[in-house]
Parts: C-alpha cells; structure tokens; sequence
C-alpha cells in the first residue's frame, strides 16, 4: 500500500491539535457529503450521515494503525454503511411522500436547464439497485480507482465493473432523451 | 486488447481513458492508435453520458455542517482552558478590577475629555485583549 496521504493529519488530530481537525474537515467533509448524497438523495438525510462519519473519524484518529488500510477507503466505507442504514430504514418504514429530491437551485454559473438535468440524473440515479448505485457513485462521482471502489464495496474489480456496466446502461436508458442519437 | 473489451471499458467506466483500470490504458491506447474512428465513436457516445450525469451537482457544504463537524471533534481549547483555569484562581478578577482602575484613573486624569467608553466595555476590551493572548495559530 503506498503511504496514506491523511496519516499525518490524523496524528495531529489524535493529539488534539485545531488545526488538523479543521484541515481534515475541509478534505474529507464535502467528499463524504457529496457521497451521501449521491446514495439518498436527500441533502438533511446526507448531512446527518456525513456529520456522523466524521465524528467517528474523530474517535478513530487515536486508535489508527497506519499500513492496514487507507484512512480514506475506511472514511467510505463507515459513509457507505451509514447510508444503508438509512435506505433500510426506508423500506422499512414506508412514507406516503418520498424523500425531498435533491433541489441544487441553478447556481450563478449554471443554467436552469442543468438544474432540470441534475434533478432527472438524481431521479435516475435513485431507482438504481443499491450496489449499482454505489458503483457509480464512487466510481463516477468520487472519482476513485477501480481498485480502491473494489475494496470499499468488498467485491472483485470484475464485480465492480459488472456493477458499473449495469448501472450506466440503465442509466443510459433512463436519460437517453438528454442525449444526441 | 479487442474492440469487444474496449466497449466494456468504455461502457464500465466511461469516455475518458485516463479514468480505466490502470491496467488497461496500454492496451486501450494501442487500439485507439490502430482503430481510431472506431474508438473515437465508442468513446464519445461514453463521454454523451458523463456529460449528462456531471450535471447533477454535490450539496454543498454549509456553515453549520461544518461548524458542528469540527465542534464534534476532540480538541484541546489551550485559551478556554488557560481563561478557565486563572479565572478559578481569581486571577481573571484581578484583570478586570485593574482595567476598570486603568479605565478610571485614565478618565480621571483626562478631566474635562468626555469619554465615550463605560467601565464594562474596558473591562470586555482588556478580556478580548487577553483571550487574544492565547489564540493558537488556525492556519491549516
């Protein structure tokens, strides 16, 4: 494994120090809510998530044995299993409306036609299978190795690439109107 | 590497090369050399979708996210501790009665200047001026 770019900091967030702490939050926080997001949809549900992933990594950072994994792939990992937390949850409590859909607003340098477009890819993306989602989100959206979304799922990178395959294709199919013949 | 596997990678993965298995990018640029209509083609229907799914944008971090990401976080607060500690041992009293004394003496002296600072005020001044004291450097 090479050298886990957030040892350092995680050593000096062990030893309290403030400015670790928030230099880690600014790496890892909008990755791990961009994630969440992704899997819910729902940017309060998202939140509660990337919040909780992060107070975990705070009672880790003492205990991290470097060379076992990447602090990165676990951060993941802890985020992925938070949201399926939450989608079991879901089925089991059925509610009459569905969660909030994710609403961006159109930012100053997007259009209305790219919010309309983000909101149909989130509709999209949620009626995908869970695992399919997940590959896309980290693969796509995370921007990660097939390598490192291989270990955060626990699936061979040929698994991964199936679940890739599977979940782009549907999409395709789902948003095909977006795109040129 | 096949024209087959090409499109599974480029279904797999996407239209950019440099985001495949690093395994495979070799190989991939070996038949884009070889077969470059047919790799342009695969690769821009690919690209078609990367587009569309870039369009949803992330939820962006807010203030208050963040504020209680790094509230949660153990941290050790030297000036909380350090203001805690001399104001436990009277120390923090003595500062407040010696600026509100500065503070009197001063408008004492100055006689007929009209001050515009009540005693408290002074007395928040000198404290903020000695929390400053034990700032600790938040450059990240």
């Amino acid at each position: 494994m090479d050298s886990d770019p957030d040892e350092e900091l995680l050593v000096r967030v062990a030893r309290g120090d403030p400015a670790a702490v928030r230099a880690l939050t600014a790496r890892k926080l909008p990755r791990l809510l961009a994630l969440a997001g992704r899997m819910l949809g729902e940017v309060s549900e998202a939140e509660d998530v990337a919040q909780e992933a992060m107070i975990r990594a705070w009672r880790q950072a003492p205990a991290w044995t470097p060379g076992v994994a990447r602090f990165d792939t676990w951060l993941h990992r802890v985020t992925l299993n938070l949201c399926y937390d939450r989608l079991r949850r879901r089925r089991e409590i059925p509610t009459e409306t569905p969660p909030e859909q994710v609403d961006q607003g159109p930012a100053p340098d997007r259009g209305l036609e790219a919010a309309d477009v983000g909101r149909r890819v989130a509709k999209a993306m949620a009626t995908l299978p869970d695992r399919q989602r997940e590959a896309v989100a980290l693969c796509h959206y995370q921007d990660l190795t097939n390598i490192e979304a291989a270990a955060i799922m626990g699936v061979s990178v040929e698994a991964l690439e199936s679940l890739l395959s599977r979940g782009r294709r549907a999409l395709r199919l789902a948003l095909s109107d977006l795109m040129a013949p | 590497m096949t024209q087959e596997r090409f499109l599974e990678l480029a279904d797999a993965h996407g239209g950019t090369v440099a985001r495949w298995p690093a395994a495979e990018r070799e190989a991939a640029a070996t038949l884009m050399a070889a077969a470059p209509d047919f790799a342009q083609r695969v690769l821009a229907g690919a690209d078609q979708l990367d587009g569309v799914l870039d369009a949803w944008a992330p939820f962006s971090v807010s203030h208050a996210l963040n504020r209680a990401v790094i509230d949660g976080a153990p941290t050790i607060h030297p000036r909380r501790s350090l203001r805690t500690w001399l104001l436990g041992a009277g120390v923090g009293a003595g500062l407040a009665g010696a600026s509100a004394a500065g503070l009197a003496f001063g408008v004492a002296l100055s006689g007929n200047l009209a001050s515009t600072t009540d005693a408290p005020e002074a007395v928040s001044a000198a404290m903020t001026g000695y929390d400053d004291l034990f700032e600790t450097s938040e450059g990240a």
